[in-house]
């Protein structure tokens, strides 16, 4: 029995792990080693040099000299956050819950999804094309108002090209949210609903005290999700602006991508990549934390 | 329940011996010293035997298929060889290439790249010494010192781009009475004129794209008002971006011009060309392939800034891995590249001139005789790309901050510091 056991374990084991070990423990144990390798030593050497780059294109935290832009690319990610999360979470329940009722909302949901299921470099193509000021949609409309700066193509602009690309970002993730929370709303049972209206609650009160709060396992998804999205997002901002000008629109992952790619000091763009990881497994503990939890509780 | 315990046991020891074997493994391969360079390859004949070689180059569109001519003419002579073009620009190579060079292993038999990035790689051993293939003497001045590194030549000069000015329509010219400036207030006033002319959105089309046209118009304006030596002296780092010397170049000619919005705003340099011949624009700062894009080159004309000693000019360099499986036949083929193949290349609409020195200029494409005998006969100096010999990531830093001053002239003195701050020492 004790023999089998064993035996069980290493065929079914076995083969996984071994795949595991090739293509997954070896990359991130090898990027872990490398990122404190400086010559032959270890060191946090590579932690310490990226992490206080002030160049404007490789600048983690503060980028200098000169005013434009004063920022680096951890804060670019951080504003990002605190922009496009909350976006994709409201507009993503309030399009679920408004397109429900709506006749057509099909095609409405499938524009919407479109940004989910292109590849990157098509979608980086389209916000180009959506904040260009000859063709771009929201230059024109700014363009009525008389607003000269966002009148113009907003990437090319250290003002605004950031903005460009989360703008850009949230209609590209916005498909996620509501397919999510649409799938959530389906679950919520019709019968909360008819007692709350046997009870007389308005459409607002039935959505702000039955259907939010009994969202709230799906917005923990999504904002997981989106916050673990943002931190690894690379594609559009390399096609749209390159992370410039000036360096206004960088990230986390391109700033690893100009270590790796454009100064081949791939120790650094180590480092930059293990930071980067551990920034996202941040949110992906509570994710996996949540998902575990639920399955203990269907038990 | 003792022996679920006893197989976690096992999990766990299996797990820790993996981990350590794989750290291990990693740790050897990553300190122990990369092997010796190969010894230099000496050109051989072409074997007789037949042969495939992949040829990596940046071409893709009208641009390969005029370098098709060039693999065409050689497979016509060497019919044992089979060539295989494939297109993969500069950036990429630059990219992808030292991941694999580290594993021993090459894409291509012959790759086109930037220089500053085949002497990085020759210099670490990862190339085919080609200082027994190339004469140097028989190339233009400088042009094999780009790929230069350890007294050896890692790569082989190919044919070569000019970026001689602002470009512009004869009939254009001709019909708005416009004629080519004799002086820096002329060029000025030309501009000024051609902001009146209806349809004009802008003097001077900005072309965009990785950030490369625009240090183009800004090395052209170094070489004019601060003298060829400046740009020279900038790529050696001798002299540094926050030099007054430098900073007026940019303020007391480059800046004002933005300020005045002569130039556009910064538009992909491929679709601005349609906009440009169609007249909304009047001037395009462009390198010479620019002739092979164009609907009527014989339309076609250029200008440099008067003042102007000088062009930039650069060539396209291959150069051969040493994990190539087809070394003989590679070389005899980055030979021809580097000799007889620029004749070729220089006799269709390339847009190109040759390196080698033993192409007779009645052999190049019609518009680009004309365009060699103008900057000869202005006694221009051919001189190196300031960013492309610099190159790694300061060549993109340059682009992300004149991208910056196009839209932002106010912040040049950011710029300048900027660009200093990461501008190689000599």
């Amino acid at each position: 029995m004790k023999i089998k056991g064993i035996k069980d374990l290493v065929i079914f084991l076995g083969p996984p792990l071994a795949i595991l070990a090739i293509f997954v423990f070896y990359p991130i144990l090898g990027t872990i080693i490398i990122s404190f390798l400086s010559g032959s030593s270890f060191t946090f050497e590579n932690y310490r040099a990226v992490l206080f780059e002030t160049i404007p294109l490789k600048a983690l935290i503060v980028a200098s000299p000169g005013p434009y832009p004063p920022w680096g690319a951890l804060v670019h990610n951080a504003v990002w956050i605190v922009i496009a999360v909350p976006a994709v979470v409201l507009l993503g329940m309030v399009l679920a819950y408004t397109l429900r009722k709506i006749f057509g909302s099909s095609i409405v949901l499938g524009i919407i999804f479109l940004g989910m299921v292109l590849p990157g470099v098509v979608s980086g193509l389209i916000i180009r094309f959506m904040f260009d000021g000859y063709i771009g949609i929201f230059p024109r409309i700014f363009s009525l108002f008389n607003i000269p700066l966002l009148s113009s193509t907003w990437t090319i602009y250290p003002e605004t090209a950031l903005l460009a690309l989360i703008l850009g970002s949230i209609w590209l993730w916005l498909g996620f949210s509501v397919t999510l929370y649409s799938a959530g709303l389906d679950s919520i049972p019709s019968s909360l609903i008819e007692a709350a209206l046997i009870d007389g609650a308005s459409e607002r009160e039935i959505f702000t005290k039955i259907i939010v709060p009994q969202l709230k396992p799906v917005t923990i998804v999504v904002t997981l999700m989106t916050v673990m999205w943002i931190l690894k997002i690379f594609d559009i901002v390399y096609v749209v602006t390159g992370g410039g000008p000036g360096g206004a629109s960088t990230v986390l992952a391109l700033i690893m991508y100009m270590y790796f790619a454009s100064a081949l000091e791939h120790n650094k763009a180590a480092a930059v990549a293990v930071i980067l990881a551990a920034l996202t497994l941040i949110p992906a503990y509570w994710y996996i934390r949540m998902v575990l939890s639920g399955e203990k509780y269907e038990e | 329940m003792a022996a679920t315990t006893k197989g976690r046991k096992y999990v766990y020891i299996a797990a820790a011996v993996i981990i350590l074997a794989i750290i291990g493994v990693f740790l050897y391969q990553y300190l122990t010293p990369p092997a010796a360079p190969t010894p230099p390859q000496p050109a051989a004949p072409t074997p007789p035997q037949k042969v495939k070689l992949v040829v990596i180059g940046p071409w893709a569109g009208d641009e390969a298929k005029y370098f098709q001519a060039v693999i065409d003419e050689y497979v016509k002579k060497h019919p044992n060889v089979e060539i295989e073009y494939r297109t993969m620009r500069a950036e990429d190579v630059a990219a992808t290439m030292p991941v694999q060079f580290a594993a021993g292993t090459a894409p291509g038999d012959v790759i086109f790249g930037w220089a500053w990035f085949i002497a990085k790689m020759g210099k670490e051993g990862h190339l085919v010494d080609l200082t027994n293939v190339i004469n140097e003497k028989e190339y233009v001045p400088g042009i094999v010192d780009a790929v230069k590194a350890d007294g050896k030549i890692w790569g082989a000069p190919f044919t070569m781009w000019l970026k001689p000015g602002f470009w512009y329509r004869k009939s254009f010219f001709e019909k708005y009475g416009l004629t080519e400036p004799k002086s820096y207030s002329e060029f000025v006033q030309l501009l000024e004129k051609i902001k009146g002319i209806p349809g004009i959105k802008n003097p001077i089309a900005t072309g965009d794209g990785v950030g490369w046209p625009m240090s183009d118009v800004t090395e052209h304006f170094i070489i004019a008002y601060g003298g060829p030596q400046m740009q020279l002296d900038l790529i050696s780092g001798k002299v540094r971006f926050t030099d007054p010397r430098v900073r007026s170049v940019f303020s007391d000619y480059l800046v004002p011009l933005l300020q005045k919005g002569y130039f556009s705003e910064p538009i992909e340099w491929t679709t601005v060309i349609p906009k440009w011949w169609a007249g909304e624009y009047a001037l395009y700062f462009m390198g010479t392939w620019i002739t092979g894009m164009v609907d009527d080159p014989n339309d076609l004309d250029f200008f440099p800034l008067p003042e102007s000693k000088g062009v930039v000019g650069g060539a396209d360099y291959a150069f051969i891995p040493k994990y190539s499986k087809n070394i003989d036949a590679a070389i005899d083929f980055i030979k021809y590249l580097a000799t007889e193949g620029q004749g070729v290349h220089a006799s269709v609409p390339s847009g190109k001139i040759p390196t080698w020195t033993k192409v007779p200029v009645s052999q190049l494409w019609k518009p680009m005789q004309s365009v060699y005998t103008k900057i000869t006969q202005r006694g221009m100096a051919i001189l190196p790309d300031l960013d492309d010999s610099i190159g790694g990531d300061w060549q993109k830093l340059f682009w992300d901050q004149l991208k910056l001053l196009w839209v932002n002239p106010g912040a040049l003195d950011s710029v300048l510091k900027t660009l200093e701050a990461s501008q190689p020492k000599p």
